[in-house]
């Protein structure tokens, strides 16, 4: 009976471990099993979108962070700004009067609805305000190319994946949740932004 | 697209994306690894499944040391040679020794002879596959294979000897055919 010379039966183990094979399962299976264990968790997203307060405080972070890109973009002073600004007002007529103005503007609602009722009125205004602005403010800076939204989002883009990654270490902490949402909703509105023709742009 | 060490540390998290990623970007080499040690393909696929439930639920303990591959393929290798030993399949790998009589030599048992090396290596005994495979194929040194297997390096090479040479015999039909076409004494073995 014939065989195989070494070299020869070389030359067979070298096709075979060169030669690209299927998985033995699909991937169904495997995630099947997996989630069996508890080593597949649900998906952020899916988490999410479950949970309306959840999608609401989103909605409230991506208002702010639109208002605060679209105030720095316009050069506009930021809410800070104003604060400080009108602390110094207030300091300059008041003097005695100018530790009250720097607390936060929360403590002044007596009541969930109350504070409800204002955050819908801030929408409200907010859509107004940058309907108007977005038709009739000319002035805006043209300087402000597409590249520079471009780069933010793409920044804001590698934001996101760190504080996702972040999220799953600490799913449950307000802190990192905050920080998610805040640049979910910065990452969105600049999104926006790089959309928008440029004489529209800032709002 | 490479699994970096974004991807790692939301598998480690429990991210199906990034372990799909992981899967499919290793899981051809992994699974062909499980394949070639069981012989069995449906056998394979189930353990397989096992070996990468073990890689999911040890990749905390990855510290990068060495490539991911490398590090995922230790387990495979690992996996299933206990899931092997589990079903009594290489019980006797120490004191087993090929007995070349078992080879089939006649024409009616060569029709079942393997066309391909998976095939062939499925007519090996569980410790000499694995003694094959893990050097010839995977590229474990005999000390490596014996700290795997618990035998000896010698028994690894005495193994690897009694291998190849049933493979040889096995596999002759390829060059006889390839002779037949081509003529006989080309040197070279018919393509799989």
């Amino acid at each position: 009976m014939s065989q195989l010379s070494e070299e020869q039966l070389d030359q067979i183990v070298a096709v075979e471990r060169s030669r690209a094979q299927e998985p033995l399962n699909e991937w169904r299976t495997i995630a099947a099993r997996a989630r069996e264990e508890g080593l597949i968790r649900q998906e952020i997203g899916q988490r999410w979108s479950g949970q309306p307060w959840m999608q609401a405080a989103a909605a409230v972070l991506l208002l702010v962070g639109g208002i605060a890109i679209g105030r720095t973009t316009l050069g506009l002073p930021t809410a800070n700004q104003t604060q400080a600004v009108a602390a110094t007002a207030t300091s300059t007529s008041r003097p005695a009067a100018s530790t009250q103005t720097d607390a936060p503007a929360g403590f002044n609602f007596a009541s969930v609805d109350e504070a409800s009722t204002a955050l819908d009125r801030a929408v409200r205004e907010y859509q107004t305000a940058s309907q108007y602005l977005a038709a009739n403010n000319v002035s805006v800076r043209t300087r402000d190319s597409a590249a520079i939204y471009t780069a933010r989002a793409a920044a804001l883009d590698k934001i996101v994946n760190a504080t996702e990654s972040a999220l799953q270490t600490a799913p449950h902490d307000p802190v990192i949740n905050q920080y998610y949402l805040a640049t979910m909703g910065a990452r969105a509105a600049t999104e926006q932004l790089v959309a928008r023709p440029v004489a529209l742009r800032g709002f | 697209m490479p699994f970096d060490q974004l991807d790692l540390k939301r598998a480690i998290a429990g991210d199906e994306r990034a372990m799909q990623r992981l899967w499919s970007q290793h899981a051809p080499h992994i699974d062909a690894v499980v394949r070639r040690l069981c012989g069995d393909p449906e056998l394979a696929a189930d353990i397989s499944q096992e070996v990468w439930m073990q890689i999911f639920r040890a990749l905390p303990s990855y510290r990068g040391d060495s490539q991911f591959g490398t590090w995922a393929h230790r387990i495979a290798v690992n996996r299933t040679l206990n899931a092997l030993r589990k079903i009594r399949r290489i019980a006797k790998l120490e004191i087993e020794i090929e007995d070349d009589s078992a080879i089939t030599e006649n024409d009616s048992d060569r029709t079942f002879v393997a066309e391909s090396i998976d095939q062939a290596m499925g007519k090996l005994s569980p410790g000499a596959r694995a003694v094959f495979v893990l050097h010839d194929v995977e590229g474990y040194t005999h000390i490596e294979i014996g700290e795997e297997l618990g035998i000896t390096p010698g028994g690894s090479k005495s193994q690897l000897f009694k291998a190849r040479a049933k493979l040889r015999k096995l596999l002759a039909h390829l060059v006889d055919e390839s002779s037949t076409v081509a003529g006989k004494g080309n040197g070279h073995v018919a393509a799989l």
